[in-house]
């Protein structure tokens, strides 16, 4: 039964203790005297010079070794008063860095020159986060061929505005050969070179130069930012046979690309952002070969099927989300 | 009703009392923070106050350009204006026209040099040969290019609305501070196009779609024709506000609506009207989701907008 009370007190202190720092401390009324200074810090402890002045503690005896004495101890004696008018904090402890009345008149004639922030602690920080970016990619540049396919990209922020990170397609079985082409094909006799695609990565550098809030409906406010990305990477793509197709088959295989994209990320909370990007993939492809060799032999001769090579851009809209990690931070300095 | 059991229960019960009391202390500690803030001097604030109203009340006339996207046979760029006035800083009515200048894409290109001047093709591509023969020259003077039937679009003309949800700023290198709105458009609108004539038997056209009349003497069976088309166009834009009266526009619209962007024979026979029948018909014009993007500099007057409270 004891002990049960006991329980309860300690859990009813420990519930009490944060509400103190919760809750706002009282306005102090005027005329009332000020409170008393904060304790001195243990030995090793840190020093808040922006505290009020504290009476010095007496000097513990050099290299003795001794543990500070507990408070109410023996050492914990009435303190003299602070020399020179009670400068207290640095005076105290290094008087040839305490300003004297003459360097503060010098300081304040002095032109600051500080590093302020047009926009001072960002909603959405990406300042050593990691960000997982799923999305669903469409092609906006092929008439011909669509490419939609799910993908990937993974970031991680050196700065607030440079990101390094990885990102890769999935199109395996996605490629949509359009209507248009069948078209053109039965209508004027004229078969345009097709190729798909099966999967590609990238490794990128994400910077970012633009950020901005929104007032949605003058209601609510949200975030946003702008972003430029551009990398190397590998892309893996093959014809379609529509010249030959009877006698032609493709594999595979990997070229070499360059990524260039922009986006935008709108931000839902600290953590979660929808993501729109745009997004070229530069590569030099291989096309099938627009004309068919005499002899059967010479059709069966893969060395036969593949015609020209052509610079090519697969520019793709990128839909998806973006979760940053970890979830939440805290600044270290106040506004 | 044994001394221990009695001390066991009156444990439990001392235990569940606790608990709910920590539990009551913790919600107060949450409720506490937030009435701070919902007494605070922001309380019932608006989200910004002394707000730049770009819009409301304003004038606005716009020299506009358009690029057309994932073009197939010709590519547009529209050049003409949007003239706008706001009623408020998040509705304004207004007009968008302009009138484009096409170019031929390099499947169009492709097509006009490589397809072959066939029996195959000649409903759908210029058959020079004088005796219709298959696999002759072309280019010879008088014979049409491929390139001359494709469809264009010529003009738009759309009313529409423009709604403004989203209002803001943003910052470029931290250094640049543009206001900033996003909006939303739609409308209708009214679309001048060209398309190849209709030809074939019963047409009120040539009566044969081929070429080969036109090299015996006979009618252009690939001529073109003017057109109208009404269509739903919607998109979605953003304004960067430059200065008090400039602002620089980028804008999405869609435009869908049926043509014959090629000029081919490709449907009006068979199943559901799939196959070729021989005939240029308004049975030939597909769906098209057609898109553009567009960019504009805007000019409003009175050229110093309104402040909110």
């Amino acid at each position: 039964m004891k002990q049960a009370w006991r329980w309860l007190l300690v859990a009813a202190a420990l519930v009490l203790l944060p509400r103190a720092a919760l809750a706002q401390s009282p306005k102090k009324k005027p005329g009332k005297k000020p409170a008393a200074p904060t304790a001195q810090p243990a030995a090793g402890g840190e020093i808040e010079l922006d505290a009020p002045a504290a009476p010095a503690a007496p000097a513990a005896p050099a290299d003795t070794g001794a543990a500070p004495a507990a408070p109410g101890g023996p050492t914990d004696a009435a303190p003299p008063p602070p020399a020179g008018g009670g400068a207290g904090g640095i005076c105290d402890i290094d008087p040839t860095a305490c300003p004297k009345q003459e360097d503060i008149t010098k300081a304040a004639k002095k032109e600051v020159n500080a590093e302020v922030y047009a926009v001072q602690q960002i909603y959405a920080l990406r300042y050593h986060r990691l960000e997982i970016q799923p999305w669903w990619s469409v092609t906006l540049n092929d008439q011909f061929v669509s490419h939609p396919g799910p993908g990937l990209g993974i970031n991680y922020y050196i700065t607030n505005v440079l990101a390094v990170g990885v990102s890769g397609n999935y199109y395996g079985g996605l490629n949509e050969d359009s209507d248009f082409n069948f078209q053109n094909r039965r209508a004027a006799y004229i078969a345009v070179p097709l190729n798909e695609y099966s999967v590609g990565w990238n490794a990128n550098f994400t910077y970012v130069p633009v950020y901005g809030k929104f007032a949605g409906f003058g209601n609510f406010i949200f975030s946003y930012d702008a972003y430029l990305l551009g990398g190397i990477g590998m892309l893996w793509t093959k014809p379609i046979a529509v010249i030959d197709p009877d006698n032609r088959s493709f594999t595979y295989s990997g070229k070499l690309d360059v990524d260039l994209g922009i986006g935008l990320r709108i931000f839902f909370n600290r953590w979660f952002a929808l993501n729109l990007e745009i997004r070229d993939y530069i590569y030099n492809e291989q096309l099938e070969n627009t004309q068919v060799a005499a002899t059967q032999a010479e059709q069966l001769n893969p060395s036969t099927w593949y015609g020209a090579n052509s610079l090519t851009n697969n520019v793709q809209a990128q839909v998806g989300v973006s979760v940053f990690l970890p979830f939440g931070w805290e600044y270290r300095l106040p506004k | 009703m044994s001394a221990i059991k009695r001390t066991a229960m009156m444990r439990r019960l001392l235990t569940t009392i606790g608990l709910g009391i920590v539990g009551l202390l913790a919600l107060g500690s949450r409720a506490e923070a937030q009435e701070i803030q919902l007494t605070g001097p922001l309380a019932g604030a608006p989200p910004a106050r002394h707000l730049r109203l770009y819009r409301d009340g304003r004038f606005e006339i716009a020299p506009t350009m358009s690029f057309t996207l994932l073009d197939e046979y010709e590519r547009t760029i529209l050049f003409g204006g949007r003239a706008q006035y706001n009623l408020t800083d998040w509705l304004g009515i207004g007009v968008w026209g302009a009138a484009g200048i096409s170019s031929p894409t390099s499947l169009t290109n492709e097509i006009s040099t490589s397809a072959p001047q066939s029996v195959e093709t000649q409903v759908n591509i210029p058959n020079c040969s004088p005796a219709g023969s298959a696999y002759t020259a072309r280019g010879s003077a008088g014979c049409p290019s491929f390139a001359n039937q494709t469809g264009k679009i010529n003009w738009v003309f759309a009313p529409q609305v423009q709604v403004v949800p989203f209002r803001g700023k943003l910052a470029i290198f931290q250094k640049i501070f543009v206001d900033t709105d996003a909006y939303l458009h739609a409308g209708v609108a009214f679309v001048g196009l060209t398309e190849r004539a209709d030809c074939g038997p019963g047409t009120g056209g040539p009566s044969s779609c081929s070429n080969v009349p036109l090299v015996n003497g006979g009618a252009n069976s690939f001529g073109t024709t003017g057109s109208m088309a009404i269509a739903p166009t919607f998109g979605l834009g953003l304004n960067f506000y430059l200065a008090s009266f400039v602002a620089l526009g980028v804008e999405y619209r869609a435009l869908p609506f049926d043509w014959n962007r090629s000029g081919f024979d490709s449907r009006g026979a068979g199943p559901n009207n799939n196959f070729p029948d021989d005939k240029i018909t308004s049975a030939d014009q597909t769906l098209k989701f057609n898109q553009m993007v567009t960019i504009s500099l805007g000019f409003s007057l009175p050229t110093k907008p309104k402040v909110s409270d």
